[in-house]
């Protein structure tokens, strides 16, 4: 215990070996998990992680608080099935042509919106999303509301050898687990770099930090291009796995407000913060809206399925998913202001005070 | 050019209610800095309240905000005293989160009770209309700009005329300050709040017989609402009634002449321009 306490202030280790042994265990995993259910709820945390990472380089690191970022993450998503539905380019390479548009348009978009700060800019992101919701919803490039509906994917292949033909779920699990293990490790460096210590310079006080010669703007801008590119890449992998797109899904400010959700809700500007988010948040949501809950309360003999109480959860747990969502949003603004992570490290530090 | 003034007509009397809602942002962003993403769930709130004393009690929507006012302003007390309160000194991104959060609240226990079917509130009057000059003027939309300029009268009033209303003000322009005076600034939020929620509530109750009453319609307000008051200048009550007019004009007379689907778009372009070019609003003069 010691040892591990020792090493947590430093680069050490042991962190280094768990996370490894993680990747690991999750790169295994589907060599031993049948449930493709498992492996769905799998892929939706890895959106969420990958999205709400990106995300987190803005907001956590550099103290941006967009509410705005489905509009990056619509772009991701629309270019690349644009690109494989009307023009025949396969995906792989259309989600990097959608990760170049979405930081194109981003730093555009930056270098007029981060003259603003704090709740302004938080009303400029939320704008600039709506303005690319209402674009796409008249577009015929987009196909208005109707969204986009993939018909299939081609193969992906090395030469001639098929790599995968996306029939099953586990090549989408596999493109999701790499892209958060690159996402946490770009973090990680971002993080340890002078870069980063920029960014956090900005986020504490962007004046202290312009007089000492750090140009806001153009470090705002870096910080939201790392960001984009993720969230666009967790854009274009949910269109590829749901296999359908349309304005009220991907470019909603639910979507936008869900994001910034899985970052609050782990904790803020910390490495694995979006990643413990994500793990609560998804399964969580996906478990009410399947109606489990209800069903395993009713099975745990709580209660009767024939009760008031009992018909009346079966009937309406699924639909309040989203009420349940913003009690726990309430509760954890109020009751755990720096996330799961800082209220883990507070009570932590609390106890060793008290072994002392 | 009949068309013209005929969008424009309707327009200044939707205005009207849109400055409502504006108002009551602006007031609640002024004393606490908050930026209340939950506004627009209010005023779902208020159409509810409004639509059930209808069909129940048969109160006429126009005549039930006298009830509306009261409920809202309570309801919005509560939840400054047990919620918006415990957060004034954290985090912006914590406060609009919370705000979101009680927002989500609203609208799925809303439509947890009563589904998410739309409703249509319809009176005697919903469909009747007058001419004037050769204009056509929907009577329920006139009837509600009539209370809408009644309640803001009231309102300047109250905000400009009475001990209270004044150090509502102050506490807006410097908290730090209007405590020193010895103004109880922690009551003057509750107000505030209450204020804000009883506005948008009313503002609910005037449109809900000409609009679809549905438990997810406060979004569509509450990004309204930010326009309005970024329009007008964050805090400023006269830029929020004059901003709330120019947007109901600009959504009329842009759904004509640019076609309804793309009026959102011009909507929020006008929004960021006036963000980048003159983010104290147009009559704002605030420091910030």
């Amino acid at each position: 215990m010691r040892l591990f306490m020792h090493n947590m202030r430093g680069m050490s280790v042991f962190p280094v070996l768990l996370t490894v042994a993680a990747a690991a265990g999750l790169f295994l995993l589907p060599n031993f998990v049948e449930s493709t259910y498992a492996l769905h709820i799998m892929i939706l945390i890895f959106i969420s992680v990958i999205m709400g990472t990106g995300w987190n380089i803005l907001g956590g690191y550099t103290g941006q608080y967009s509410v705005g970022h489905a509009a990056y993450f619509g772009i991701g998503a629309y270019t690349t099935l644009i690109l494989m539905q009307y023009h025949h380019i396969a995906p792989w390479y259309g989600a990097w042509v959608g990760v170049v548009v979405a930081v194109a348009i981003a730093l555009v978009v930056g270098s007029i919106c981060f003259r603003l700060r704090g709740p302004y800019f938080t009303l400029a992101s939320i704008a600039v999303a709506e303005i690319f919701r209402a674009t796409a919803l008249n577009l015929r490039l987009t196909n208005g509301a109707e969204g986009i509906l993939i018909t299939d994917i081609p193969p992906f292949k090395i030469g001639n050898t098929v790599i995968t033909d996306f029939m099953s779920k586990v090549p989408f699990y596999y493109m999701g687990l790499v892209t958060l293990i690159i996402a946490i490790i770009v973090t990680r460096m971002v993080q340890n770099s002078k870069l980063g210590y920029y960014f956090q310079a900005i986020r504490e006080d962007q004046d202290a930090a312009h007089s000492l010669g750090i140009n806001p703007t153009a470090y705002k801008n870096a910080a939201l291009a790392i960001s984009v590119v993720f969230t666009s890449l967790a854009g274009s992998l949910y269109a590829l796995y749901v296999g359908f797109i349309d304005p009220s899904t991907v470019l909603a400010l639910d979507l936008s407000v869900h994001i910034v959700m899985i970052c609050i809700i782990g904790g803020i500007g910390t490495i694995w913060g979006p990643a413990i988010g994500a793990v609560i948040l998804v399964p969580f949501s996906e478990a009410l809206r399947s109606n489990m809950i209800a069903q395993a309360l009713i099975d745990s003999g709580l209660i009767s399925e024939n009760s008031r109480i009992g018909s009346f959860l079966k009937d309406q747990l699924s639909h309040a998913h989203v009420l349940i969502y913003g009690i726990l949003l309430v509760i954890v603004i109020l009751y755990m202001p720096d996330g799961i992570l800082g209220f883990a490290r507070k009570l932590l530090t609390k106890r060793r005070k008290e072994t002392i | 050019m009949a068309v013209f003034f005929q969008s424009l007509i309707s327009g200044i009397l939707i205005g009207g209610v849109y400055a409502l809602i504006g108002i009551g942002l602006t007031i609640i962003f002024g004393v606490m800095r908050i930026i209340n993403f939950a506004h627009g769930d209010l005023l779902m709130v208020g159409m509810y309240l409004t639509y059930f004393l209808f069909t129940l009690l048969h109160i006429d929507p126009f005549v039930s905000i006298i009830v509306t006012i009261p409920l809202m302003f309570l309801y919005g007390a509560f939840l400054q005293k047990f919620f918006i309160n415990r957060v004034l000194d954290a985090l912006p991104q914590n406060q609009i989160l919370l705000t979101i959060g009680l927002g989500l609240v609203m609208s799925n226990t809303v439509m947890l009770a009563f589904t998410s079917d739309y409703r249509i509130l319809t009176t005697t009057y919903s469909s009747s209309s007058f001419n004037v000059f050769g204009l056509s003027i929907s009577t329920p939309l006139l009837i509600s700009f009539a209370i809408t300029i009644v309640i803001t009268a009231i309102l300047y009033w109250f905000l400009y005329r009475t001990d209270t209303g004044q150090a509502i003000r102050a506490t807006a322009q410097d908290r730090g300050a209007a405590q020193l005076m010895g103004i109880n600034v922690k009551r003057m939020s509750i107000i505030a709040f209450g204020l804000g929620a009883s506005l948008a509530g009313t503002a609910g109750a005037l449109i809900a017989p000409t609009y679809y009453i549905f438990p997810q319609v406060g979004s569509v307000f509450t990004l309204k609402a930010f326009v309005i008051t970024v329009l007008g200048g964050m805090g400023s009550i006269v830029g929020a009634t004059l901003g709330g007019v120019l947007i109901g004009i600009v959504e009329s007379v842009g759904g004509v002449y640019i076609g309804s689907g793309w009026k959102d778009v011009i909507v929020f372009v006008v929004f960021l321009l006036v963000l980048l070019f003159k983010p104290s609003g147009l009559l704002g003069t605030s420091k910030d």
